[in-house]
């Protein structure tokens, strides 16, 4: 009980440090988000006095000592209120937000599960026939795929695939006069828009997978127990599976709680690339339009999905392997 | 590296030998060597690297031309005078991905060297003491793990304006250490309760002492795995923010090449090889360092040794 | 355990083998042509690359708002639409305007318009739009009210009484889009309002809305309805150039790499292209800092400078070097001094630099240019990170400057960081744009007049560099009020003179337009010999081009 006690303490503090952060960051950015509305509307023009006034106006921007600000910060936080976008003016950053949300969990949350479970069959693979084809494919495969920069495998797919082959489109989640909605034509619009961004992220994951399973597995098939079942004669598909495979994944569930707990902030060089309508894309307008409210709110919400799962897998663990808990 | 050679150097002192603790540091290095070198996936690597950094060391003969000398043809395709054809502003593609070489080797390198000596301090520290200052430790790390990586580089690039390399090794050091640190701090704590500290935490040797001297030389190979692994993060972090226009876009490497080529349409043009060729030295450096890292888990753990069976 | 270890070098080889080999062996790709695939034919819609979605699309149609859709100012109209390149006016919902005297105009308001639900025009919708934007000044995106005095409707004509003798307030007034009182006055919360059913007077009204496009109808009861002959507008919310190439645009405003390959080649029948200047880039030296304080310093970079390397280096080529007069050429042509020598054009004279900074106390020693302490000059020029053609423009500058023995470094903070550094003076050189407003007046007064020189620290939003000149700000006064086009020329003369001789800013090309057409379904885009509108597609311009366009045969 302690133990969760100890886990609970640590989760609210480190919440409390990253919602302060949180507040912190955009702030240290140069620049107000009214000077970056403006650079963008000099982009196509002059930009006249009464422009700025207006602009500084319509956002509302920040007033107030930075403790003000800070106080007024922790309280919409509490309300789970973020106010207005910047860039979106005055669209609310909540729906933004949540607009933004299931195109992120569903595309990246799949293929992470889809990586996982590939990526560990293939490892357990591996180290099952270590030496052989079935070991050394993979593995240098999975190396040398996991080394290509993520936007460089959009771009190459979004080019032979899309642009030369035209088989998939190049942008965006669904087609452009669906509107969102719950029929199968959409469905299957949205999976079709979904393939190749899936695609970059699953060969770019899929190595990380197999090798952590890989040398996990090989440090379990020399355990003792192992050797035992060899010994009594077991079939060697059944050690490799019952005995090693079931052990040897334990670990690698800890990494597959926090990939999960990564998804929501962990595919932006894709969404970017593919003008994916996700959390990632939303973030990296924020950040180029200085955009406070939301910066701060999609901040959090990826923060918080890695802190629960950093502490839902260390509890799990606490409870798995009671070695960890001192 | 720097952990590899601080091991051989204590063992130069003459500390007494452990458990498994080296007897001839020259031979202990030679070993290791051949240990990789047996290796054949990490053979590779070795040579896959060393070519790479060949590139880069000898890039002022190896280019036929200045990576920033823009008096060729824009976008001109393939030819005896241009090998991978020229840039949109007029710029020899060959010469730029010799050139940009130096930086991604250099900005892997030095990101990993530093990432890996602050994970070390850290993460060694942190899974021997006990005490409060343990949790403080532990509420920094986990604050650092769990803050989105890329978001706080983007931030912090935006920040620190045009720093240039010295910036995004910078970044990549500050969002790179905290997932080092946490897995030598598990080796660490590990390694507390074994028998050999224990007699020497006995024998009144200095948490420092015990700390650097008993438990460090027992995790060289965890700890150049380490290296490996940020000085790969730190190659990829770097095309990325440079990608992203966040970098100095006025220096040649290979990231910026990536902007620029994307920024000229270089897809539009058919100068794809301008996207390719970049990206692929990017991938294949990286896969060099994983690829030797094949080799160095083979160091401390016989099993994961090519070959081995079991 | 050896014989395997043969085959897994050979594998991983195999991996990494193939993968090079596809490197190295292959030529540049063939791109198959696509276009039309998507496109409507002929079904009288043109599809156009006007409203980027970031990615996709938020329906805000408040023509007041920054963050609107771009197509907003294509339902709703102003009072006159000017055309930026010369800064002529076309009646829209007014019918001309007079200046009983320099303090004082009148618009005749047009009769039997009516608004897209069928309410008639009136004058009161002019009054009503003007004293919405008093009341909320976050709504006077164009300041009109620093203008204006007072107003009152008189039957079919609005009078603007205005603050001062102040002839170029009408450009001001001309632009504000009109919204219909019956509408608006119940708008509880002007400024946060999204206006998602749009009630205007325009040539189009919103057809249908989705997140990745939106398309506009022709409004059958426009007002000019036999002048518009595309029925619908689509305005997707991806245009990558990849898109605007292959997709069949008909009309895209991006700036394309190799135009002639790319989009001229997708379709060399109908696609074409117009490029004309859009404002003057410039080198903006800091005066309140030595030595950019310093004419003769200032010269001296003017002479360093090769105008033409930099505007190929910079825009590929599709722009030409900039004069000194101030004057965006050839839109302004009509407003040249004659008295500018070779029409402000300067040349790299490498002698008269050296000369000019060792007036200024730099000379030339080995390969460096030191100043009297023995120390190389070092200058930083600031620009936005992310703005990659005035980059290339900036790095040709630092090779020129470089050769004469000049240390130039280049600072490239965030946009928003940049645009701060020059609202404050925070900066020793920066590049920046100026003029293409159209008017002359608002282009050097914005440029020279000392009004903006607020002290380095405070923000300004214009005269970044801080120009002060009792002399100028008199001219300027005098162009405010000057009502006839003879005195205005020749008080526009004698500004480009200061502009030539001062060097307030070093010009050095014109920043262009980049408007890419097909003419496969409507014909009559705005050329070069028929200038009629800038090819942009934002604000109120793309007015002229929609009741321009002709069905092609």
């Amino acid at each position: 009980m302690r133990f969760v006690l100890n886990k609970v303490g640590l989760l609210a503090l480190t919440l409390w440090a990253a919602i302060t952060l949180n507040f912190l960051l955009p702030r240290l950015m140069p620049g107000s988000p009214a000077d970056a509305a403006l650079a963008k509307l000099a982009q196509n023009g002059p930009v006249s006095p009464a422009t700025k006034a207006a602009v500084e106006a319509q956002l509302g921007v920040p007033t107030g000592s930075m403790w003000e600000q800070y106080l007024s910060y922790l309280g919409s936080v509490a309300r789970f209120d973020f106010g207005v976008s910047y860039t979106f003016f005055p669209q609310s950053v909540a729906g933004l937000v949540t607009a933004a949300l299931p195109w992120t969990i569903i595309l990246v949350g799949l293929v992470t599960i889809i990586a996982f479970i590939f990526g560990t069959l293939l490892g357990v693979l591996a180290a099952w026939k270590r030496g052989t084809w079935l070991d050394t494919l993979p593995t240098v495969g999975g190396t040398f795929a996991s080394a290509f920069p993520y936007f460089w495998t959009a771009l190459l797919l979004v080019f032979f695939l899309g642009y030369v082959g035209g088989w998939f489109p190049t942008s965006g989640a669904f087609s452009r006069s669906a509107t969102p909605e719950f029929s199968l034509a959409f469905v299957g619009d949205a999976l079709y828009h979904a393939i190749l961004p899936a695609t970059t992220i699953l060969i770019t994951s899929l190595g990380g997978w197999i090798l952590g399973m890989r040398s996990t597995m090989i440090n379990t098939l020399g355990e003792d127990y192992v050797t035992f079942a060899e010994a009594n004669g077991l079939r060697p598909r059944t050690v490799a599976l019952r005995y090693a495979a079931r052990n040897a994944i334990l670990p690698n569930l800890t990494s597959f709680g926090l990939a999960l707990g990564a998804v929501v902030g962990g595919s932006l060089l894709v969404e970017r690339v593919f003008a994916y309508p996700g959390v990632g894309y939303l973030l990296y307008t924020a950040v180029t339009n200085q955009d406070y409210p939301l910066m701060q709110a999609l901040f959090l919400i990826i923060t918080i999905s890695v802190l629960l799962a950093n502490f839902i897998v260390d509890i799990l663990y606490g409870i798995l392997d009671p070695r960890t808990r001192r | 590296m720097t952990s590899t050679n601080t091991s051989t150097a204590l063992a130069n002192r003459g500390v007494p030998a452990e458990i498994d603790g080296p007897a001839n540091p020259l031979r202990v290095v030679w070993r290791a060597i051949a240990t990789i070198w047996s290796v054949p996936k990490a053979r590779i690597g070795v040579v896959l690297l060393g070519a790479f950094i060949a590139l880069a060391v000898f890039a002022p003969l190896i280019a036929p031309y200045s990576a920033t000398d823009n008096s060729f043809g824009r976008s001109e395709d393939m030819s005896a005078a241009h090998w991978l054809g020229t840039t949109a502003a007029g710029q020899d593609v060959l010469s730029q991905i010799i050139w940009g070489a130096r930086v991604s080797v250099f900005v892997g390198f030095a990101a990993g060297i530093f990432a890996t000596l602050i994970a070390v301090l850290v993460g060694l520290s942190w899974g021997y003491i006990r005490t409060v200052a343990g949790d403080v430790i532990n509420f920094v790390v986990n604050l650092f793990l769990v803050i989105p990586a890329l978001p706080l580089m983007i931030v912090i690039a935006a920040y620190l304006q045009n720093g240039g390399i010295g910036m995004i090794i910078l970044v990549v050091v500050i969002t790179g250490w905290a997932s080092g640190a946490r897995v030598l701090r598990s080796q660490t704590q590990s390694l507390r309760s074994r028998d050999f500290v224990t007699a020497a935490v006995f024998s009144g040797e200095s948490p420092g002492r015990v700390v650097f001297r008993e438990i460090l030389p027992n995790m060289t190979s965890l700890i150049v795995t380490n290296f490996f692994a940020a000085a790969t993060a730190a190659i990829l972090a770097e095309a990325g923010l440079e990608f992203l226009g966040l970098g100095d876009t006025t220096i040649v490497s290979w990231g910026t090449m990536l902007f620029w080529a994307q920024n000229s349409n270089a897809l539009l043009t058919g100068q794809w090889i301008v996207l390719f060729a970049p990206g692929l030295c990017i991938s294949l450096l990286a896969t060099s360092l994983s690829l030797i890292n094949f080799g160095v888990d083979g160091l401390s753990n016989p099993r994961l040794r090519e070959g081995a069976s079991r | 355990m050896k014989h395997l270890r043969g085959r897994i070098t050979r594998t991983a080889l195999a991996v990494i083998g193939v993968t090079a080999v596809l490197a190295t062996s292959a030529c540049s790709i063939d791109v198959k042509n696509k276009a039309n695939n998507d496109a409507p034919a002929s079904d009288g819609s043109l599809l156009v690359a006007a409203d980027n979605g970031s990615p996709t699309f938020e329906k805000n149609f408040n023509p007041f708002s920054p963050s609107k859709r771009v197509a907003t100012t294509y339902m709703y109209e102003p009072l006159q639409v000017i055309n930026t390149l010369d800064g002529k006016a076309t009646p829209f919902l007014a019918t001309g305007n007079t200046l009983p005297d320099a303090q004082t105009v009148v618009y005749d308001i047009r009769t039997g318009v009516k608004w897209s639900d069928g309410t008639a025009f009136t004058a009161a919708d002019v009054a009503f739009t003007f004293n919405l934007i008093k009341a909320t000044p976050a709504l006077d995106v164009q300041g009109a009210w620093q203008h204006i005095k007072s107003l009152e409707v008189k039957d079919d004509t609005v009078v603007f009484h205005l603050k001062a003798e102040d002839v170029p307030a009408v450009a001001i007034i001309n632009q504000q889009l009109i919204v219909p009182e019956h509408i608006w006055k119940d708008v509880k919360d002007p400024l946060t309002f999204t206006n998602e059913e749009p009630v205007a007077s325009g040539p189009y009204v919103l057809d249908k809305f989705s997140p990745n496009e939106y398309t506009l109808k022709k409004n059958k009861d426009y007002w000019q309805a036999d002048k518009v002959a595309v029925d619908k507008l689509v305005l997707p919310a991806a245009n990558s150039q990849l898109d605007v190439v292959n997709n069949g645009y008909d009309w895209a405003y991006a700036f394309m790499t190799d135009v002639e390959g790319t989009w001229v080649n997708a379709d060399k029948q109908h696609n074409s292209y117009w490029f004309p200047p859009g404002g003057t880039i410039a080198l903006l030296p800091n005066l309140t800092k030595a030595p950019f304080n310093d004419l003769d310093f200032r010269e001296g970079l003017s002479f360093a400078l090769d105008r033409d390397k930099i505007a190929v280096d910079a825009e590929q080529g599709y722009v030409e070097a900039a004069g000194q007069s101030g004057l965006l050429l050839p839109n302004q042509e009509e407003w040249l001094s004659e008295d500018l020598p070779n029409s402000g054009a300067i040349g790299q004279d490498t002698e008269k630099a050296l000369a000019a900074f060792e007036k200024a106390g730099y000379t030339k020693k080995g390969d460096k240019l030191v100043d009297k302490a023995g120390k190389q000059l070092k200058i930083t020029i600031t620009t936005a990170n992310g703005y990659t053609d005035w980059l290339q423009g900036l790095q040709t500058v630092q090779a020129q400057l470089g050769k004469l023995g000049i240390d130039v470094k280049l600072s490239q903070p965030q946009p928003a960081a940049y645009y701060k550094a020059l609202n404050n003076g925070d900066f020793d050189i920066a590049i920046t744009g100026f003029g293409g407003t159209g008017s002359v007046f608002e282009d050097f007064n914005r440029l020279l007049n000392s009004e903006f020189a607020t002290p380095v620290g405070t923000s300004t939003t214009a005269n970044f560099q801080r120009f002060t000149d009792p002399k100028v700000d008199a001219l300027l006064a005098d162009l405010k009020a000057a009502t006839g086009e003879e005195e205005q020329k020749q008080i526009a003369a004698e500004l480009q003179g200061v502009v030539y001789e001062q060097l307030p800013v070093i010009s050095m090309f014109y920043g262009g337009l980049w408007g890419l057409y097909s003419d496969k379904n409507f014909t009559g885009w705005p050329t070069e010999d028929n200038a009629y509108a800038p090819p942009n597609t934002w604000n109120s311009t793309p007015l002229l081009i929609l009741t321009n366009l002709k069905k092609a045969s």
